[in-house]
């Protein structure tokens, strides 16, 4: 495996949560000498960092220089179709290969407490991390880590506008138990409707408020 | 590339002592020293020192520079300034009634600990099943208060499982750095291992910051080279190597020093005296190489299974307070101060006042009236303070002061009375005082700065003992010497040097004594040393002088000896060691021999025979540590293996890959 630079993953890290938080938001300027001394990095680092960012479609790179990618309407869609197809294969695969180790980590983030909804975000992200680790398929979630970094700007456009989601949780503790069971075609189910749920929802703020252009 | 019609390999040190951080610009291959820069080590952030020496060492090219190395006294620094982040340190399968029984609990570098259930044995089986559930539940209750976590499982340089399958369940959770122990010590010490960890974890982030703050200084300079910096027994790794494994550079800076003598001296067999601001450290050249500490590094306390060089410290130094201790005898050290010709040198009316308390009839000048504070640097606009600090700060933004006097305008008598230790940690007020570097300047063997401050602090001194100056200054000379001659006693003899009991019967005191300074009538002691001295530091040559006649050997001075530190830093060589244990399978109820275990650092194997389990060890430690040296900046590192038994049927398979380091320009 290659590494990063120290300095480059610090950078890469550091921006990645810029990005995805919207706090640096779709469309801005990246300008590499202002946020070399922003953030007290080499210019090497903070180019390099971008690099990666461009390779995670977080970061745009046209003719002339370095946007944060925008957001379309478009992209809701079919960040959605592969996420729900690949999450869906991940239950399945995990109901089959989970360990003891893995039903023990399941079980501890899903009696987990979130006090608000970016907690609870958090809390679910690492759920499907956990989810896609134990399908003990290292492809499978290394394609779905890249996923949720796109998945997350969306979130985080409908988040200000967003109810507490208690149901998300509700269906993490019956996936483990169809995990815990061996039921593939139960945790498919249970993960398929999981996934829907939180995208229609986001769809239809995104939509009725307008938050993106069609 | 042909190396003999390359013109120049230009690479550049920096050392971080306590008082300087030093800079020289060297040719690799001459040993040959273009250029070197003095400036001030920032012990609140040392990365500030070392920006300042690559932003103002001359440089005609810095595109040219192939290298940049460091040594660096942060994670020393660090750990004993609790200045390491906050650490949840695991314990799997160790024995909690055992770690009490022995007040072990204290040395682990960490308050917050905890054991959890498993562990395995010696023959690497489980001793208890791993409690997954219970890790994960203090995992949770605790990470909010801690910035990193180590893990250190019960044998685990034999079985590490527990270690990975904790670090696995635990990144599933959250987010801080995991450390396991048996990724920094194959030994089996677990206490050790477990404090090695946590200080690991704890320095994580500290030397991230430090390298990333570095590269910054480099790019702004135009330096595009790698970067390497000094492990504890003087040895170079990556900034990256260095990154994982911080606590490797405890004790980088004294070990980078005494390659730094060897290097520019070329003596294979010496001792090599490094003379700093703050202390005189003392290591020993055996074979063309540094000697290492046996039992592993040794830092505030706390045991690590950390290699680094054999080191002896005391605190004296060119800086090192001179006071007047108990029964008027002359003491120096260990506290470092700025000499009062240096800030003189910076404030014309502190030598003017100097000048008139030495003149003082009535009441007669006192030597503690020669400790100045002052203003060391603005405090940031955020910074909050204390009514006193702010007080004191007030008082010293007119100019130095006498502490004397601040304290009297405070109306305190004593400075234990105000806790001002947090402007002295930040830097903000110093201390100056009468130090050997001041007494260089009265006998114009140093003299940078202002003499007439010097000479009127001696006065000061003699005036009140009733000596003539001349005197004070034999006294002087005599116990630097005493001090010396007994640090190199006791780190070469390992022996207690005998103290003063009072019935003058102890005969080997009397020979240390009478071979100090030479009193009986018929008997006349010596002792002699068969190795050279090799002197390092600016203050060397005169500190070190009197040493090397008691020892009846020579003082070798290399060429640039006061920056050879900075030069040490790029002298060792490349260096990655790779360990692989072999050890038995037995059968059910220990009985048979089955067959054999080979453990690696990344997982284990079984092999049925043993001849073929030792060779496979070989081929894996081999390329494993040949793969690290080359990621890590060798040069064509050259592997060496060794086979070690270690106990009954078990072995250690020791690959070591060394290379230069690799130069790119």
């Amino acid at each position: 495996m290659k590494m990063n630079k120290v300095d480059t993953e610090k950078a890469y890290q550091l921006l990645w949560n810029q990005i995805t938080s919207l706090e640096l938001e779709p469309g801005e300027i990246l300008d590499i000498a202002a946020l070399a001394d922003e953030l007290g990095f080499s210019q090497i680092s903070i180019r390099e960092a971008l690099r990666l960012l461009i390779h995670d479609h977080l970061v745009e790179a046209p003719p002339r220089g370095l946007y944060v990618a925008g957001l379309k309407f478009s992209d809701l869609e079919k960040i959605s179709t592969v996420r729900l197809n690949l999450e869906t294969l991940a239950a399945q695969q995990a109901a089959r290969q989970a360990t003891k180790d893995d039903l023990v980590i399941l079980q501890t983030l899903c009696e987990e407490v979130a006090q608000d909804t970016r907690e609870l975000f958090t809390l679910d992200q690492r759920f499907h991390q956990a989810i896609a680790k134990a399908a003990h398929n290292n492809y499978l979630a290394d394609t779905l880590d890249r996923l949720y970094g796109l998945s997350k700007r969306l979130w985080f456009l409908a988040l200000p506008h967003l109810d507490f989601l208690p149901s998300a949780v509700k269906s993490h503790i019956k996936l483990v138990e169809a995990i815990r069971n061996k039921d593939e075609s139960l945790a498919m189910e249970i993960m398929q409707n999981h996934i829907e749920e939180f995208y229609l929802k986001i769809k239809d703020i995104i939509q009725e408020k307008g938050l993106i252009e069609e | 590339m042909n190396k003999k019609n390359q013109p120049e390999s230009l690479v550049l040190g920096i050392d971080t002592g306590g008082t300087y951080t030093d800079g020289v610009l060297l040719e690799y291959n001459t040993h040959r020293i273009i250029a070197a820069h003095k400036s001030l080590t920032t012990k609140r952030d040392f990365s500030i020192g070392i920006e300042n020496v690559i932003k103002e060492i001359e440089l005609a090219d810095p595109a040219a520079i192939q290298m940049v190395s460091i040594s660096t006294t942060l994670a020393t620094n660090a750990i004993a300034e609790g200045k390491g982040k906050r650490v949840a340190l695991f314990l799997i399968g160790y024995d909690p009634d055992l770690i009490d029984s022995f007040d072990m609990g204290n040395r682990f570098a960490t308050p917050h600990y905890f054991y959890i259930e498993g562990g395995h044995d010696l023959h690497g089986g489980e001793k208890a099943p791993l409690d997954l559930q219970d890790l994960l539940e203090k995992t949770r209750a605790v990470q909010q208060k801690v910035d990193a976590i180590a893990v250190s499982s019960y044998f685990s340089p034999r079985n590490p499982d527990h270690e990975i399958r904790a670090q696995n369940a635990i990144a599933s959770v959250c987010d801080l750095p995991i450390v396991l122990g048996h990724q920094l010590s194959t030994s089996l010490g677990s206490v050790e291992r477990a404090t090695t960890a946590a200080l690991n974890a704890s320095l994580l982030a500290v030397l991230q910051e430090f390298i990333i703050a570095v590269r910054r200084a480099m790019e702004n300079r135009g330096i595009n080279a790698p970067l390497m910096v000094v492990r504890g027994d003087g040895t170079l790794m990556n900034d990256e190597f260095a990154a994982q494994s911080p606590v490797e550079t405890i004790h980088s800076g004294p070990a980078a020093s005494a390659i730094g003598g060897r290097f520019l001296s070329g003596e294979d067999q010496a001792l090599v005296l490094d003379v700093g601001g703050t202390t005189t450290d003392l290591a020993l050249i055996k074979d063309g190489k540094v000697t290492v500490s046996e039992t592993g590094a040794s830092v505030s306390g706390y045991q690590t299974k950390v290699k680094a060089a054999n080191l002896f410290s005391i605190g004296l130094g060119g800086d090192s307070q001179i006071r007047m201790g108990r029964g008027n005898q002359i003491t120096i050290g260990p506290e470092r101060v700025v000499p009062l010709a240096y800030l003189a040198h910076l404030h014309p009316n502190v030598k003017e006042r100097l000048k008139a308390l030495s003149k003082r009839g009535w009441p007669a000048p006192y030597p503690r009236e020669l400790e100045y504070w002052f203003m060391q640097r603005e405090a940031a606009d955020h910074t909050t303070f204390t009514a006193r600090e702010q007080q004191v700060i007030d008082i010293l933004k007119s100019g130095p002061k006498p502490a004397t006097e601040v304290l009297k305008t405070m109306g305190l008598l004593d400075p234990s009375q105000i806790d001002l230790d947090n402007l002295w940690r930040e830097e903000i007020i110093g201390k100056s005082g009468f130090t050997p570097t001041d007494i260089l300047h009265i006998e114009a063997k140093h003299t940078p700065w202002d003499i007439e401050a010097s000479q009127a602090a001696l006065s000061v001194f003699s005036h009140y003992l009733n000596w003539d100056e001349d005197r004070f200054q034999q006294a002087f000379w005599e116990t630097v010497t005493e001090k010396i001659t007994k640090a190199v006693l006791h780190f070469l003899t390992e022996k207690e040097i005998p103290t003063e009991n009072g019935t003058g019967h102890d005969l080997a005191l009397w020979f240390l004594n009478n071979t100090l300074i030479p009193a009986h009538d018929q008997l006349e002691t010596s002792v002699n040393l068969k190795i050279p001295l090799i002197g390092i530091g600016a203050p060397a040559k005169v500190i070190l002088d009197k040493t090397a006649q008691v020892f009846n050997t020579k003082l070798v001075l290399p060429e640039h000896y006061q920056v050879a530190n900075a030069a040490g830093a790029v002298a060792g060589s490349v260096m990655v060691t790779e360990e692989i244990l072999i050890y038995p399978q037995l059968s059910a109820g220990n009985v048979d021999v089955i067959g054999y275990y080979l453990q690696a650092r990344d997982g284990r194997e079984e092999i049925e025979e043993f001849e073929q389990a030792i060779d496979k060890a070989k081929h894996i430690a081999g390329e494993n540590a040949l793969s690290a040296a080359l990621r890590s900046g060798a040069d064509n590192p050259q592997v060496e293996i060794e086979v070690i038994q270690d106990g009954m049927d078990s072995y250690r398979i020791k690959a070591k890959a060394v290379g230069k380091p690799r130069l790119e320009g």
